[in-house]
């Protein structure tokens, strides 16, 4: 349990955090501020807020166990998983999606290809957000509970109500200035654990000296790169096909919470920065998150359940008035991931769905509407399924897998729209939905075709092939678009086009 | 196939050329970026709006880790 200081830092939090978001409602007066902050947004803030986005409380717990299963490598998913595709993003599509103006990705594919690969991209987001917010008010009750002693209801409740009243007042800027801060605490939070621990541990030498000498199991815990024929999830080959040239992809260039916040800032140079300043603090992110697990390498090795480690260290290292800082921090990961997912699932509603095929030409003021009512369904949504959470304990790694299922088929459709211009829509579509159905049957049959566990990286790099290969196939056999259609939307288009391609690396 | 046995036999050091590579290249296409598309949106540039060096740093930084590690 928590002692009276720790209390007190986490209600401090609570409330300046409602406050913060709060006073963002003032800037709020139409659709355009509610879901792209009335483009104003500077580069330092979205940087911070798409880390904040990114990581949750989960991944303290989930990387630190990882990393004191298999060490290093599980830091891969923050650097090599991270800083090739933000170059890429900050560089080619981000500036190419803001000068377009749009709101969202789906909104592109759409313009691209057909409405059929709009809403089918669009409704996979708004499923994945919806169950997962159910997931995360789950965590938020599970981390509550046994520190605050406070019941599921109570604790599901008082975060909604929070994080509902400021991205429902305040739109994308609270999301974003509030992330922030979160993001700030977060680091601040997870550096303790990793100060106090590497201190008790003798140092970063006295922490790979004690390792070191664990024997043969433990040769591999300080190396980033694992052999291909490796029985951990991470081999190299899987790390560089699936991850470093899909799936990173598809996170940063296809995750509408992602990108929504890039096409909000105030300028194409801010947008651009943005991703790189993004780039620049997830570099830190393993240090936070898998540094603990290798702390509790040393000072508890033979652990059964490693997603056990953070929570022990912690409660043997930390001291009061710590603790609740760093509980605040898991907070702000939540939070920050909440916020996001509320606002980014609302604008999907309201401009692929709602915009696109139920109410045309309304007024500006009823879009904003709606979008602030979105998040009010989309809270009670996820306050209403989060008991499944207890239900159905694996529903986390199945919602996961699920979105696992869409990364390289968006990607694929993503690529080729930007860079092919005799893509067509039935291209699109094939690509996108054979894709989604190779994924779904290697999936399947993953028992007989893979020699991994888990092997979720190769599934991602076959299913972006496969959905490379049906989209070219598929637009070969097709009627092509003309390129007055494509102007704007294509890359390598004469520039006389009206509105054409911009980007110079194009 | 599905599973790159065919690489089986690189070794965990030539792969992390293979990353060291990639970030390389990276680098030089981000040093091929022309200056004006840098600083687009940008009223009066200063050096530190130069998002190349931006890039070129936080390279620098991820070369460094899988170097030593």
């Amino acid at each position: 349990m928590l002692s009276g200081i720790d209390y007190f830092v986490v209600i401090a939090y609570l409330a300046g955090i409602m406050v913060l978001g709060l006073y963002f409602a003032k800037f709020v007066r139409s659709a355009d501020d509610f879901f792209l902050s009335g483009k104003t947004l500077p580069f330092w803030a979205v940087g911070m807020s798409i880390v904040a986005t990114d990581i949750s409380a989960m991944d303290f717990v989930g990387v630190s166990g990882q990393s004191y299963r298999f060490g290093m490598a599980v830091g891969n998913f923050d650097w090599l998983g991270s800083v090739p595709a933000m170059l890429l993003a900050a560089f080619i599509f981000i500036p190419y999606f803001w000068k377009a103006g749009l709101y969202t990705i789906p909104e592109y594919l759409g313009r691209r290809y057909n409405d059929y690969v709009r809403a089918v991209a669009s409704l996979t987001w708004i499923i994945f957000f919806a169950l997962d917010l159910g997931v995360l008010f789950w965590a938020t009750a599970v981390m509550f509970e046994p520190l605050m002693g406070w019941p599921p209801w109570f604790s599901i409740t008082a975060t909604a109500l929070v994080v509902g009243l400021y991205t429902f007042f305040g739109g994308l800027t609270a999301v974003v200035m509030t992330d922030v801060v979160q993001m700030i605490i977060m680091f601040v939070g997870g550096a303790t654990v990793v100060v106090v621990g590497l201190y008790h541990a003798g140092g970063w030498g006295g922490l790979a000296d004690k390792i070191a000498a664990m024997g043969e199991a433990y040769q591999n815990h300080f190396k980033v790169i694992l052999p291909a024929d490796t029985q951990t999830p991470f081999p190299w080959t899987g790390i560089l096909f699936g991850l470093t040239l899909v799936m990173s992809n598809a996170y940063m260039i296809g995750n509408q919470a992602i990108v929504q916040r890039c096409l909000a800032t105030k300028s194409v140079w801010h947008a651009k920065a943005s991703m790189l300043c993004g780039a620049f603090f997830k570099m830190f992110i393993p240090m936070l998150v898998m540094f603990p697990g290798l702390i509790a390498v040393a000072a508890y090795p033979g652990m059964e359940d490693g997603d056990q480690a953070f929570p022990t260290l912690v409660k043997s290292l930390l001291p009061p008035g710590l603790r609740g800082l760093l509980f605040a921090g898991f907070l702000a990961g939540l939070m920050s991931t909440i916020d996001s997912i509320l606002n980014s699932t609302a604008t999907l509603w309201t401009k692929d769905v709602y915009e696109r095929f139920l109410k045309k030409d309304a007024s500006d003021r009823h879009y904003r509407i709606v979008g602030q009512l979105t998040t009010v369904v989309l809270l009670i949504f996820g306050v209403l399924t989060s008991p499944l959470s207890k239900s159905f304990p694996g529903i986390y790694v199945a919602i996961q897998t699920f979105l696992s299922f869409f990364q390289g088929p968006v990607f694929s459709i993503l690529l080729l729209g930007m860079f092919w211009p005799r893509a067509t829509q039935w291209g699109g579509l094939m690509g996108l939905v054979g894709g989604i159905c190779t994924s779904v049957s290697l999936y399947i049959f993953k028992g007989r075709l893979f020699t991994i566990e888990e092997p979720f990286l190769y599934i991602s790099w076959w299913s972006f092939v496969a959905g490379v290969l049906l989209n070219v196939g598929t637009s070969l056999v097709t009627r092509r678009h003309p390129e007055a259609r494509l102007s704007g939307l294509v890359c390598r288009l004469p520039r006389d086009l009206k509105g054409s391609c911009e980007v110079p690396a194009c | 196939m599905l599973n790159f046995d065919w690489l089986k036999d690189v070794s965990p050091t030539a792969a992390k050329e293979v990353f060291l590579t990639l970030f390389v290249l990276c680098g030089l296409l981000v040093v091929a970026i022309p200056r004006q598309y840098i600083y687009e949106g940008i009223a009066s540039p200063r050096w530190w709006h130069n998002l190349k060096v931006w890039a070129l740093g936080v390279l620098a930084i991820i070369s460094t880790i899988y170097c030593i590690f």
